[in-house]
């Protein structure tokens, strides 16, 4: 704009440098602009997304784990709200409140001092994340918190759902435990829906069907503030907060096959043997009705977290409580083993049961001498059973060869894993003549007679014991394990029914099973039976077959050399079933190092048969009163001679 | 007489001038209402209203300063300054301390901030000196000793309240004014170089350790320090980034309305209009800032002596700054210093201050023809 006016006016001078401001500003709001384009324009999508993410906030809706039950009804797993105090180290007052709040938690002076530590070392944001002080408390805890919540300030109960075994160490192996899960597993475990302080089942059933009982989380999105806190339903250009909800499914109940008052019958006949462990199945179903396997540990305790004097106990505990006896580990089976060396000469006719060997309590075996418990005399294959006789085996070994007999017991289920579905299950041993050449490069005939007799290399679960004893008793069929029965909604309709499943016929003629049967009834009735003296008059009629099984001998060099003896022992077996015609139920109790199977493992047997059978069969209204255990308590170091009876 | 004085009014009128004013002013309410809508309690919510207040007050204010000739208040201007210096010591014996600095004076149930009125009392101050320093050759460093000696005086009180933002802002002001006269290139150099060597000494000695935060998350605002120093820059971009084109709509930010911005009504109302009204919006406000800046140049340009032409580019400086400082920090281009919005931030003392400096453009645009 020129001044007509004023052709010099004074302020001309400052013309050349305003034009230069007219520049600069209009540089440094191209600025400006410049930058919101990146904003608005080029980012928007970044910076729609975190305001989103700034007033939603997702509540986790958390999903109750799945009931387990027994055949009856009787709970063996459940939930229930645990109280777990929380500190967030920004909001309390460390020298008012610490004190009250330690002496009403009952907490030890090293766990106020580990909180001292912590609630000075949280700094800036740490500050504000909550932090676990005591897991777990009373309900009496509870109480004085609830009282006193209004001057606690920073102190936060919160309620979480813990796992809860009614019956404790019962079963607990088969059941299994929870915990939660680790930073680690996160990782992996994240995409299936797990989040942190989820629990995950970490053996036996509440690992196996961790997928039914777990359920799955729900979720609600809330609108919130800059506080946190729920604002409104409805945010403009949102979806309305209740739409936003994934409600969350419970787990599935689980109905098992166990019976729990069947494993507290079995507990109870254990009594006075520290370490061994039984199974009973229904003959014809292959449905388990009890594992048990002691010494076990409590699961409770394992799943809220074991302190480090608890987990030194359990792992340090030389009878190893953590190990499942029956489906785990696996033994030699000793004399048990004498039957499937029997069927495998019947059912290839390789002998005439009638014809009798003589024993003379000891057999020459090229250089070797093999030895039997006892000079049984004339003894036919009936006998030989019921007396155990250790000759009439090595001399019809011979004749029967490792490999036929192998064959034998992998069709009966050795040797292989029984599809029991739970933990790590073991597959036991079958040796064949080309594994010991393969093993050793040659082949020893005498390693026949020792898999004869249940020894030498073979080894076998209780399941796969109770499994096979279950397809001879009940015509020759072998079973799949089961435990779980069905699976049912929280409202108890039923979702799954499982029937039992067969695994095969096996390959043994009905007479020679039958033969079997009948003759195993006499290991307890006949006067020479092994177990005759564990039979109980009156009781339900049973059959079974002891064993004595020779360990290796073994120096236990960190342990107490007066306790050595004791790992030396042979461990004591009794397979029976009940009743002996229509047999319900088979039964395999192994007492580790227990001694001799007859007088240790046998009058367990029975008694669990009697105390489980027994009432049923008399009249209910007058029932039974159940036989004490009759079992010495183990006494003496036996010789260490190879003796199986 | 009136009639004349009517008529010439009517002639001279800076109209575009007062329309852009008017239409921030107002702009600047309807924000501040969105702004403060969500806010829990009374206290804040009822702002909008005060602000109408202020803005009342303010004006009439600025058609006083706009009537009396400005060549009046060259007279006066050194004893402004001086007075206003003096109310700038009377902080530190009167004032408040709000949120660890002490920059008001209270005055019954309002508080007063001296060093908003500085602004304007300083151009005012070194407008005179100008005016009665006419020389056309170029300044060297020894001149520019008595106009940087008027500036420091304010800028040491005002960094010890302390309060950074109006004291850069002073600072630049006065380069602003400085840099209209003719400077020697060396001198120029000179200044560059040791205003480049006393940034880190300033760092080491001077700033706080809460404005040393702000500068360190400044950076990346919403990285990892989020937490301690960067939540005010970080979701003030998130307001300003989510809302696109166009905006979530008056009301309906949702960084707003759920408490995400802080100090929405005061320091980041930009963020607000930003998030509710989108890229368009945030334009349109830029352009009216821009425009009103141009403005205060072209009057400078026009003004008929000299002391009009510094007081329009210290008016000009005034609003620049501010709005260049307030929209780069709600943006993350500069680090977050307490600068309002001209009419914009809610503030009794900064509306004022803004609506006077108006008044002055005004009283300068309108006697650009008037001889004496």
């Amino acid at each position: 704009m020129k001044n007509l006016l004023s052709p010099r006016r004074e302020v001309d001078e400052f013309r050349p440098r305003l034009r230069a401001m007219v520049v600069a500003v209009f540089v440094a709001f191209a600025l400006l602009l410049g930058r919101l384009v990146q904003l608005q324009v080029l980012e928007s999508d970044h910076w729609s997304a975190r305001a989103r993410g700034n007033v939603m906030r997702t509540i986790e809706l958390r999903s109750t784990r799945g009931i387990i039950r027994d055949r009856l009804g009787n709970t063996v797993a459940t939930n229930r709200p645990a109280f777990n105090v929380y500190i967030t180290p920004a909001y309390v007052d460390i020298d008012r409140d610490l004190g009250r709040l330690a002496s009403w938690l009952g907490l030890t002076d090293e766990q106020v001092t580990a909180v001292k530590q912590r609630l000075q070392d949280a700094t800036d944001e740490r500050a504000f994340r909550q932090y676990l002080v005591l897991e777990d408390i009373t309900r009496d805890q509870l109480a004085t918190l609830e009282t006193h919540r209004r001057e606690l300030r920073g102190v936060d109960v919160v309620s979480v759902p813990v796992r809860q075994y009614p019956y404790g160490t019962l079963a607990a192996h088969s059941v299994g435990y929870l915990n939660e899960v680790s930073a680690e597993e996160l990782d992996r475990l994240r995409e299936q829906g797990y989040r942190a302080g989820d629990s995950v089942g970490r053996s036996g059933i509440e690992r196996s069907w961790e997928a039914y009982l777990r359920g799955r989380r729900g979720f609600q999105k809330v609108y919130v503030d800059s506080s946190g806190m729920s604002r409104r339903d409805r945010v403009p250009g949102m979806p309305p907060a209740e739409r936003m909800r994934r409600e969350p499914v419970p787990g599935r109940d689980l109905v098992l096959t166990l019976d729990m008052g069947l494993e507290r019958i079995v507990e109870r006949a254990f009594r006075g043997h520290p370490v061994g462990a039984a199974v009973v199945l229904e003959a014809r179903s292959g449905r388990v009705l009890a594992l048990f396997s002691k010494p076990a540990y409590d699961p409770n305790l394992v799943s809220t977290g074991l302190d480090r004097e608890q987990a030194r106990e359990l792992l340090d505990n030389p009878f190893r409580p953590l190990i499942d006896r029956t489906v785990y580990e696996h033994y030699p089976p000793g004399s048990t083993w004498k039957v499937f060396t029997a069927l495998a000469a019947l059912g290839d006719s390789v002998i005439d049961p009638s014809v009798s060997y003589e024993c003379e309590q000891r057999y020459e075996f090229g250089r070797r001498i093999f030895r039997c418990s006892h000079d049984h005399d004339e003894v036919d294959m009936s006998s030989a059973l019921v007396q155990s006789c250790n000759i009439y085996f090595y001399q019809i070994s011979q004749l029967v060869g490792m490999d036929r007999l192998a064959r034998y017991a992998v069709d009966m289920g050795f040797g292989r894993r029984s599809g029991v579905g739970i933990a790590t299950e073991a597959s036991g041993f079958v040796p064949t003549r080309s594994w010991y050449l393969q093993r050793d490069g040659a082949f020893r005939l005498g390693a026949t007679l020792s898999a004869a007799i249940g020894q030498g290399n073979v080894r076998a679960t209780l399941l796969q014991l109770g499994l096979a004893y279950a397809s001879i008793v009940n015509g020759g069929t072998l079973y799949v394990p089961q435990l779980v029965q069905r699976v049912e909604a929280p409202d108890g309709t039923v979702l799954e029914e499982f029937p039992p499943r067969v695994r095969r016929r096996i390959r043994v003629a009905p007479q020679h099973l039958d033969f079997i049967r009948r003759t195993l009834a006499g290991v307890l009735t006949d006067p020479n039976g092994t177990a005759h003296d564990a039979l109980i008059a009156g009781a339900v009629s049973m059959g079974g077959k002891t064993g004595t099984a020779q360990v290796p001998q073994q120096r236990m060099p960190r342990d107490d050399p007066r306790r050595a003896w004791f790992y030396n022992r042979p461990h004591a077996w009794f397979a029976a079933y009940a009743p002996v015609e229509d047999p319900e139920i088979v039964v395999v109790v192994l007492v580790e190092h227990g001694g001799d199977g007859g007088r240790f493992a046998a009058p367990i047997a029975t008694q669990i048969i009697n105390e489980y059978l027994g009432p049923r069969r008399s009249d209910p209204t007058e029932p039974q009163e159940a036989q004490p255990s009759r079992a010495p308590r183990p006494t003496g170091a036996p010789s260490g001679a190879q003796r199986s009876h | 007489m009136a009639t004349v004085l009517g008529q010439r009014v009517r002639e001279a009128f800076d109209w575009p001038l007062f329309v852009t004013t008017c239409a921030i002013a107002v702009v600047g309410v309807v924000n501040l209402y969105s702004a403060t809508s969500a806010a829990p309690g009374p206290a804040i919510a009822d702002l909008y209203i005060q602000q109408i207040y202020w803005l009342a007050l303010g004006a009439s204010l600025a058609v006083l300063a706009a009537a009396v000739d400005y060549r009046h208040y060259e007279r006066f201007g050194y004893v402004a300054f001086g007075i206003g210096l003096a109310a700038l010591m009377l902080v530190f014996l009167l004032g408040r301390n709000i949120r660890g600095s002490q920059r008001w004076i209270p005055i019954g149930s309002f508080s007063f901030q001296p060093s908003e009125f500085m602004k304007i009392l300083l151009v005012i101050a070194l407008a005179k000196y100008l005016h009665n320093d006419p020389r056309t050759e170029g300044r060297t460093l020894k001149d520019l000793v008595v106009p940087g000696a008027i500036v420091a005086v304010p800028i040491v009180l005002i960094l010890r309240q302390p309060d950074l933002g109006t004291a850069s802002i002073l600072a630049f002001i006065f380069a602003s004014i400085m840099l209209m006269t003719r400077l020697k290139l060396r001198s120029l150099l000179t200044i560059a170089v040791v205003f480049a060597a006393s940034v880190p000494l300033t760092w080491r000695y001077l700033l706080h350790d809460y404005q040393k935060r702000r500068f360190e998350s400044f950076l990346d605002p919403c990285g990892e320090r989020v937490l301690s120093g960067g939540w005010h820059a970080c979701q003030s971009l998130v307001a300003v980034g989510s809302g696109t084109w166009i905006g979530k709509g008056f009301l309906q930010g949702t960084q707003n309305q759920h408490g995400f911005l802080p100090d929405q009504h005061s320091d980041f109302p930009f963020a607000v209009w930003a998030e509710e009204h989108g890229f368009f919006g945030s334009m349109a406000l830029i352009a009216l800032y821009l425009f009103l800046v141009l403005w205060a140049l072209k009057i400078a340009a026009s003004a008929k002596d000299r002391f009009g032409a510094v007081l329009s580019v210290g008016m000009g400086a005034i609003f620049f700054w501010h709005a260049f400082i307030n929209i780069g920090m709600v943006t993350g281009l500069l680090p977050v210093v307490g600068v309002t919005l001209p009419l914009f931030s809610y503030g009794g003392s900064s509306v004022v201050t803004v609506l006077l400096a108006i008044g002055l453009l005004m009283n300068v645009s309108m006697r650009r023809y008037v001889f004496q």
